[in-house]
């Protein structure tokens, strides 16, 4: 039971309102308790506190007001929430019980500051000891809320007398109050380990499953220690249903977590969850043992006994059990959809059911098992079920019909009429964006549905009420258009937007306009007639747009050598990533330098600067770069803002950061290595972890013998290091242009250490030299690679040029498994697996993996790889490799027969 | 992360600025759903990885909001915990009246039945002994 939460309430006024039956003259307002109440009276009332002989009846109706305030939103100030809570503490004087309780949660809903908690600590301490059991119970409980770690030492004793308390409310405030306490107090909440295992072995039941989730949140960083209270467990008897559905998930947690070593139907847990299947009365636990069986990588026949019983639970009376087993049915049906055919028939009743929520998900379970015959009939009865519905499940039943028509082309049609139809129903942008892009991935990937589709959006956007959508499909439309079989049907819609819509749509469709006249040339004197009536136009934008294309396709204007060129020009890709252009062009400052397209990256990967970071680490090296779009883009501009690195050109590719230092070590090290043509560029990330420490002149000495050829140029030392705040010492290399050379380098870091006197901050005058190893790293081939995936690697290979092609045999050795020397390789070469042909089923005997990516000096390049095991684990491999330039496709080999 | 709902609100884990969203999100669900409904149905939804079950119990709205471990089934048991309670305390499904007479009851039902954001009791006899501070009668 990991405490996924902090405190904090908040009331919000008429909550109940809207389903408040009233009265016709609104009697039960004006008699309400708490009519016209008012901070400022209760407050004054609150005075009955003070009273030498108190009315406990009527301080109980005061904190009862109080209370009401609270929870209303109303919120005290400092001042008052102290008198009030100063009052409160007198109420401990009264030994009237209802009193007493609403006292103890009076103070923990006025949660006290630390200086008001000791007014409160020595009434709660004696009521701790009390012989009064709920005295002692509710005590912890308010104490455990106030307290701080220093406090908690002192109670630690009561706390863990309390959890062996023979009165379970006892205990289980004591359990709860750790589960709570254990966040901040790791250490202290440990030690209590022996009692809380007594407390798993209690007779009650709600004590157990405290006892069991504390017990496990003691644990839960020491794997055998889990295994072994799981173990013990399960051939024991709990009793809460609320602990087995506990028991049932660390039993999966420890079975997911040693699956690497054995099967899973041979484990002791996996027997246990299938008991768990069968037990007797207990739906709660029956379910989330089903749960979590399809949730693990089980073979059809482990699968089987899981999916019956869900099964079962579709047609149960509950509401609850129906959606918690289609829930689940949902998402197996994701992964695994024939093994939740055999719930169809039940899955087809809840279409109908009364809670939306199960009809949604039973539909979207249907669509995913469904087959080919029963699409239209499926589709017909989500359309009569979509009006009832809200947006939100509207979108996953778009998304599922989507993918359930990329799995039957051929019932394209009846789908794409539902979605346009969904289309001009009425529902919000996400809905409506979610249909659009379903019809564009259609279109893209079914080439017959693409006129149906293209007409389709040509009537949306008559009626389109979102700028984005109309901008995104007249931009689709002239990409697809003009290469139907008759474009001009499409102009009439298109230029009706130039007519009626705003200047955003209206530029949009001037664009297409020129598309279509661009590459349809019957059409292109017409369209010219059009372009020529946006001249007109009240925005610059559109004008601009309009003059443009009449400029250029008409010839007045020359661009390039020939029509293909003005083409390119006007429409082609720009062949860098756009988000990495935008940063470009957002860091860009209007100068007399133009802006160079071709300084922009092509890396599209995008990883996050600070990927090693984690709670409560110090942050490594690179934290004082702001956070980019894309890494390499921020370390282009970050670089090229140093005068010694300007004149490197544009910026290849940066690796990863490579660690060079232990983990909380004196002294933190990284090394991002930076690849131009001629160039490479070593930034180290240094951070000092000594708060006595002030480093000052660091550098760090490169040994580069073992990397003949590179020969260093220049250097950027640190001044100053100061704890905690990270620096970079950067080291140019020049090497031979467009040459992938490799070399090993070692390291020291040198630098002045001075002391600091951590009580006033100020260093030393005098320092003392000192050095310091790091580890060595390696300049790879696969650093000359960047990461670039191709969508459709077939047609990528095929147009690629024979004569490149370069094959090769290599036989790979004995290896641990086939999926370890294919990912060896991949590492090797530093390419993108394409398709997920990274992932090898399990027990395959071969494989074939597709890598793409772009070799320095911008050489495209797809690689082949066929793996096949031959004898136990010997590991036999076929690399093909075709690229924009056939000696690249020779150094490929090299790279692999060296690796 | 559980939270109950009636003319009382709890938040245990949900950041202040996201608490107004939910309060409009769970109401337009139950302006959605609850109409009509029956005393004490069962309704569960989820919202991205949190699940809600609610039910209209008298005049009052009752909705328990969780996400992990509290899925539909352990909220299921707070709701049936929260409307045992209730209605022991009122003796019959509340009236806006009723359940406002017994405000002060039902704030100390709600801290033994969920104690920031964890189940701590579930029986309704459990509940009624606690909140008159009587120890607990084990079966």
């Amino acid at each position: 039971m990991p405490r996924s939460l902090v405190g904090g309430d908040l009331a919000v006024p008429d909550m109940a309102q809207p389903y408040m039956k009233k009265d016709d003259d609104d009697e039960d307002v004006e008699y309400s308790p708490f009519f016209g109440i008012e901070k400022g009276a209760v407050l004054q009332e609150a005075r009955a506190f003070h009273d030498p002989q108190l009315d406990a009846r009527r301080c109980s109706q005061v904190i009862t007001k109080l209370l009401y305030l609270l929870n209303q939103g109303e919120t005290l100030t400092k001042v008052e929430a102290t008198e009030v809570f100063f009052a409160t503490t007198k109420l401990f004087q009264s030994k009237d019980a209802g009193l007493r309780r609403l006292v103890y949660l009076m103070i923990k809903e006025l949660s006290p500051s630390s200086d008001e908690v000791i007014i409160v600590t020595s009434s709660l301490m004696k009521d701790m000891n009390s012989k009064t059991d709920m005295y002692r119970a509710n005590a912890i409980r308010v104490l455990c809320r106030i307290i701080d770690g220093s406090l908690l030492t002192q109670i630690e004793r009561y706390l863990k007398q309390a959890i062996v308390d023979k009165n379970p409310a006892v205990a289980s405030a004591a359990l709860v109050s750790g589960i709570h306490l254990v966040q901040a107090n790791p250490e202290i909440v440990k030690r209590w380990s022996n009692e809380v295992q007594e407390a798993v072995q209690s007779r009650s039941a709600l004590v157990q499953f405290h006892g069991l989730a504390l017990l496990h949140q003691i644990r839960q960083n020491d794997r055998l220690a889990i295994s072994k209270l799981v173990s013990g467990l399960t051939r024991g008897t709990i009793r809460s249903p609320l602990a087995q559905c506990l028991l049932i998930r660390y039993a999966s947690q420890v079975i997911r977590e040693s699956s690497l070593s054995t099967q899973n139907g041979d484990s002791p847990f996996f027997y246990f969850l299938e008991s768990c299947l069968r037990l007797k009365g207990a739906d709660m636990v029956n379910l989330e043992a089903a749960r979590k069986i399809t949730e693990m990588d089980v073979t059809s026949r482990e699968l089987a006994p899981a999916i019956k019983k869900l099964q079962e639970f579709l047609t149960s009376s509950k509401p609850v059990l129906r959606f918690a087993a289609v829930r689940t049915l949902n998402k197996v049906a994701m992964t695994r959809p024939l093994a939740v055919t055999n719930c169809n028939v039940e899955l087809d009743i809840l279409l109908l059911d009364q809670n939306r929520s199960i009809a949604t998900l039973a539909i979207t379970t249907l669509l995913k098992t469904g087959n080919e015959s029963s699409i239209d009939r499926l589709v017909k009865q989500i359309t009569s079920f979509m009006s009832d519905i809200a947006d939100e499940f509207k979108i996953v039943v778009v998304e599922a019909i989507r993918s359930l028509c990329l799995k039957f082309p051929l019932k394209y049609r009846s789908m794409l009429n539902f979605l346009s139809s969904s289309l001009r129903e009425e529902g919000g942008f996400e809905y409506k964006k979610a249909i659009v892009d379903s019809i564009v991935t259609l279109i893209s990937q079914i080439p017959d549905a693409k006129e149906i589709g293209l007409l389709h959006f040509c009537e949306f956007i008559e009626d389109c009420e979102f700028t984005y959508l109309s901008s995104q499909i007249l931009h689709f439309l002239g990409k697809e258009g003009p290469r139907t079989s008759d474009p001009s049907i499409y102009i009439r819609y298109i230029y009706n937007r130039v007519i009626l819509e705003n200047a955003t749509v209206r530029a949009s469709a001037v664009s297409t306009l020129a598309k279509f006249g661009a590459l349809v040339d019957t059409l292109k004197p017409r369209i010219f007639v059009l372009l020529r009536r946006c001249l007109f136009d009240t925005e610059d934008e559109v004008r601009d747009r309009a003059t443009l294309y009449l400029q250029t396709l008409g010839g007045e204007v020359a661009v390039g050598a020939n029509e293909k060129d003005v083409k390119d020009f006007l429409f082609g890709s720009f062949d860098v990533p756009l988000a990495n252009f935008e940063a470009s062009l957002r860091t860009y400052e209007p100068s007399q330098k133009p802006f160079d397209i071709s300084m922009v990256s092509r890396e599209v990967k995008s990883h996050p600067i600070q990927e090693k970071k984690a709670p409560g680490k110090q942050p490594h090296g690179a934290g004082a770069t702001p956070a980019p779009v894309s890494a390499v883009v921020s370390y282009q501009e970050m670089l090229s803002s140093i005068p010694e690195f300007s004149e490197f050109g544009r910026l290849f590719k940066s690796s990863k950061s490579v660690e060079l230092t232990e983990a909380e070590t004196e002294y933190a090290v990284n090394v991002v290595k930076h690849i131009y043509d001629n160039h490479i560029v070593l930034q180290y990330n240094c951070t000092n972890t000594i708060q006595e420490q002030l480093l000052e002149d660091i550098t760090v000495v490169v040994d580069a013998m073992d990397a003949e050829e590179f020969s260093e140029i220049c250097s950027k030392p640190l001044k100053s290091l100061p704890y905690n705040k990270p620096g970079q010492i950067f080291i140019a290399f020049e090497k031979p242009e467009r040459v992938p050379a490799i070399g090993k380098f070692s390291n020291v870091l040198r630098f002045t250490v001075k002391e600091v006197d951590t009580s006033t901050g100020e260093a030393e005058e005098d320092g003392v030299e000192d050095e310091y190893h790091i580890e060595d790293f390696e300049i790879t081939a696969a650093d000359y690679m960047l990461k670039v995936a191709v969508s459709n690697f077939r047609n990528a290979w095929e147009n690629m040029d024979l004569d490149s092609e370069r094959v090769d045999e290599y036989g790979l050795g004995a290896r641990e498994s086939l999926a370890e020397a294919v990912s060896a390789v991949i590492n090797i070469l530093g390419m993108q697996p394409c398709e997920g042909t990274e992932v090898v089923p399990k027990n395959a005997r071969s494989h074939t993996c597709l890598l793409s990516g772009v070799f320095i000096g911008d050489v495209k390049v797809l690689v082949r790889l066929s793996f096949g095991l031959s004898g136990p684990n010997e590991v036999a491999m076929k690399l093909a490799v075709r690229s924009d330039d056939p000696e690249v496709s020779d150094k490929i080999h090299e790279i692999v027969a060296s690796g | 992360m559980v939270c109950v709902f009636g003319c009382i609100l709890r938040f245990h884990g949900v950041p202040a600025e996201e608490r107004l969203h939910w309060r409009s999100f769970l109401v337009k669900l139950g302006s959605e759903n609850l109409k009509g409904s029956k005393n004490e149905e069962l309704h569960v939804a989820s919202h991205k990885s949190v699940s809600i079950v609610y039910t209209l119990i008298g005049d009052v709205c009752l909705y328990i909001v969780g996400k992990d471990e509290y899925d539909e089934l352990a909220l299921a048991e707070v709701i049936f915990a929260v409307t045992s309670a209730v209605k022991d305390v009122c003796a019959k499904p509340p009236t806006e009246r009723l359940f406002l007479d017994k405000y002060g009851r039902i704030c100390l039902c709600l801290d033994e039945i969920v104690w920031k954001g964890l189940l701590e009791n579930t029986e309704k006899d459990r509940v009624r002994r606690l909140i008159r501070l009587k120890p607990p009668v084990e079966p």
